[in-house]
């Protein structure tokens, strides 16, 4: 409750800190402290301190492991702000604002991770929908951010209208908006159940960029001014994640039957459209794109499971694919060329920043010894406890071994190939710093993933 | 047979609501099949209002009436649609349309004709399940928490429509 509330208010605060304070450095400066705060804060949640007490009527419930998620996700928000936040600079004029909308989506994320009623789901996605769709088109110079704002409002409103649908569907079956199953609400009519169930399937898999939901997913982080692409694609995308997750596993558990195939075939179809389109991709930030939509195929699997050890891997997947890929996006902000000849040679002019980049990239294909190798590994454990998956998991394996071939293109370009005519960019120490950090993280969770997931269970 | 003040006005608002209606389809001129869209709108909300459903009349008066018509006649000046830029719609498209119209219509009367709710019509006066004070009351009780962080989505799209409609 804590971090629900700070967050919205700290939205305030920093739309304040735009009128009040004329200095970008001392707006950033405003907004990396508040996001201290709102770790503080939902560290003293995990300790059991509540500074609100607020009956809620079950419809929010702060669990563990969502306090747990929670405080990652603040954590990795600020990583992602010490890393990103002067690069918003160049978006445009509103900086305040920027800021102001993450944490408002911030506010949502705490609702998507904690909800107990299908209206706080609501509630929460559109939370974190609309203020994306405004980052989106924040660069209002450019054409193709326009085009990918504007793609996404609708698409989204549209996935949204689904959503609603499906909800309106299961109030009909069940006379409640709970997603709690108790001897209290018994479902009068199967068939309205399993219609709203499956159109929050899809609607929900749409949120998440899965295959063949995916198609707004490339033009829309193409599109989008990089700094926010990176939190699109991996915080808002992991926050939504669990909330999926935390959906069905609270309330569809009896109707496994009906959705799993329903499951299994978007998983199948999203590993393959998302790997075999980022082969053919020409630009880093277009093979990210698709990238994330394949990374989405292998968080689908904690969906799959529906255990234990894929709670865990969806755990780890949220810091190994969002500290490789905010590093990844962090650099490519700063470049001049988006292409994967743009980084050619990168290791000779910048070579601190090319070793970095390596490990993310190595991270996010899925080499041993990365944080992304054990993600990988604890998911499809959780997969192959579920009898009849073994095709599904070997299907997986050879499709990250594709995913190895767009990856390990960025890295050749870095070592073996001869910097072009336009000079790579300059970057700054503690840019530096950061990246190291983020790779020195990205390397220990893969030597020791016990230190998360020991915090999940006490 | 009594016939009471309600039978007349429910008579009176299903004729307007249907002659409105059926002009808006036939109006040659946009604008004007704007206006009558806006008619059967009010004469529906005076039929919520029979039912007993003040709530929904409002609302239907203010989303529909009042935001969604005005988007539409923006749309309509901004295009600078009249009755010279009506475009001349081919028959067989007009067949489609009414076929497609009279399959829905078939559909609600068929599943609206045996429908059990036909004995328990709510009318003025009866029952309270419409009123405003009870919507607020559950709004303000059992809901008050969805009510207070939907204004936390309402901030967040102002701020948005702020950061996208200034002026650099």
């Amino acid at each position: 409750m804590n971090a629900l509330i700070i967050s919205a208010v700290l939205g305030v605060v920093m739309m304040f800190s735009g009128i009040l304070l004329k200095q970008k450095s001392a707006i950033r400066t405003v907004a990396i402290a508040g996001i201290l705060v709102l770790l503080g804060m939902s560290i003293l949640d995990l300790k059991g301190i509540q500074l609100f007490s607020i009956d809620t009527r079950e419809m929010i419930v702060f669990d563990h492991f969502a306090l747990v998620f929670n405080t990652v996700i603040f954590a990795v928000v600020l990583l992602y702000l010490l890393l990103s936040a002067p690069d918003m600079e160049k978006v445009g004029v509103n900086y305040a604002e920027y800021f102001a909308l993450i944490f408002f989506i911030l506010c949502g994320a705490a609702l998507v991770t904690s909800f107990k009623s299908l209206l706080i789901l609501f509630l929460g996605i559109e939370i974190i929908s609309i203020p994306l769709y405004i980052l989106t088109g924040s660069d209002k110079r450019n054409l193709k951010g326009n085009e990918a704002a504007l793609k996404y409002f609708l698409l989204g409103s549209f996935s949204t209208g689904l959503m609603l649908m499906g909800i309106a569907l299961l109030y009909g079956a069940r006379a409640s908006f709970s997603t709690v199953i108790s001897p209290a609400i018994i479902p009068q009519n199967m068939s309205l159940l399993y219609a709203g169930m499956i159109l929050l399937l899809f609607a929900m898999a749409f949120k998440v960029s899965a295959a063949p939901f995916h198609f707004w997913t490339p033009d829309v982080y193409d599109g989008a001014p990089t700094v926010f692409t990176s939190f699109m694609a991996t915080i808002v995308k992991v926050v939504v994640f669990f909330g999926f997750i935390r959906l069905f596993d609270d309330m569809f558990e009896p109707q496994q039957g009906q959705w799993r195939l329903w499951v299994t075939v978007i998983t199948a179809v999203t590993l393959f459209i998302g790997n075999i389109t980022a082969v053919f991709q020409q630009s880093v930030k277009r093979m990210l794109a698709y990238s994330s939509i394949a990374q989405a195929g292998f968080m689908l699997f904690a969906l799959y499971a529906m255990s234990g050890d894929g709670k865990e891997g969806l755990m780890l997947y949220t810091v190994a694919y969002s500290a490789a890929t905010i590093g990844i996006f962090a650099v490519l902000a700063r470049m001049s060329d988006y292409t994967f000849d743009g980084f050619n040679g990168l290791a000779k002019s910048q070579p601190m920043v090319a070793a970095t980049l390596t490990v993310f990239l190595l991270s996010l294909a899925g080499i041993p010894l990365t944080a992304g190798f054990m993600a990988k590994f604890y998911m499809l454990k959780a997969a192959l406890g579920t009898p009849g998956s073994l095709w599904l998991v070997i299907f997986a394996v050879i499709m990250a071994a594709v995913s190895v071939y767009y990856y390990f293109r960025v890295i050749q370009a870095m070592y073996f190939k001869e910097p072009g005519d336009t000079p790579h960019p300059a970057f700054p120490s503690f840019f530096k710093g950061m990246l190291l950090v983020l790779a020195f993280l990205v390397i220990l969770l893969g030597v020791y993933p016990e230190l998360l997931l020991g915090r999940l269970y006490f | 047979m009594n016939i009471t003040i309600i039978d007349i006005l429910w008579w009176f608002l299903s004729v307007v609501a249907i002659f409105s209606a059926l002009m808006m389809v036939t109006s040659k001129n946009p604008v004007y099949s704007v206006l009558w869209l806006i008619a059967t709108f009010f004469a529906i909300s005076g039929h919520y209002i029979l039912l007993n459903a003040q709530f929904l009349a409002i609302v239907n008066i203010i989303v529909y009436a009042g935001a969604i018509m005005v988007l539409f006649l923006f749309v309509i000046m901004l295009m600078n649609l009249n009755k010279e830029t009506e475009p001349q719609k081919n028959r067989w498209l007009k067949i489609a349309g009414a076929l497609a119209g009279g399959c829905l219509m078939l559909i609600l009367v068929a599943a609206l004709k045996d429908a059990a709710a036909k004995e328990q019509v709510a009318s003025v006066n009866q029952g309270n399940i419409g009123l405003i004070k009870n919507l607020g009351k559950e709004l303000f009780t059992t809901y008050v928490v969805p009510f207070e962080i939907s204004s936390v989505l309402f901030l967040s799209a102002m701020v948005g429509a702020v950061v996208i409609g200034k002026k650099e």
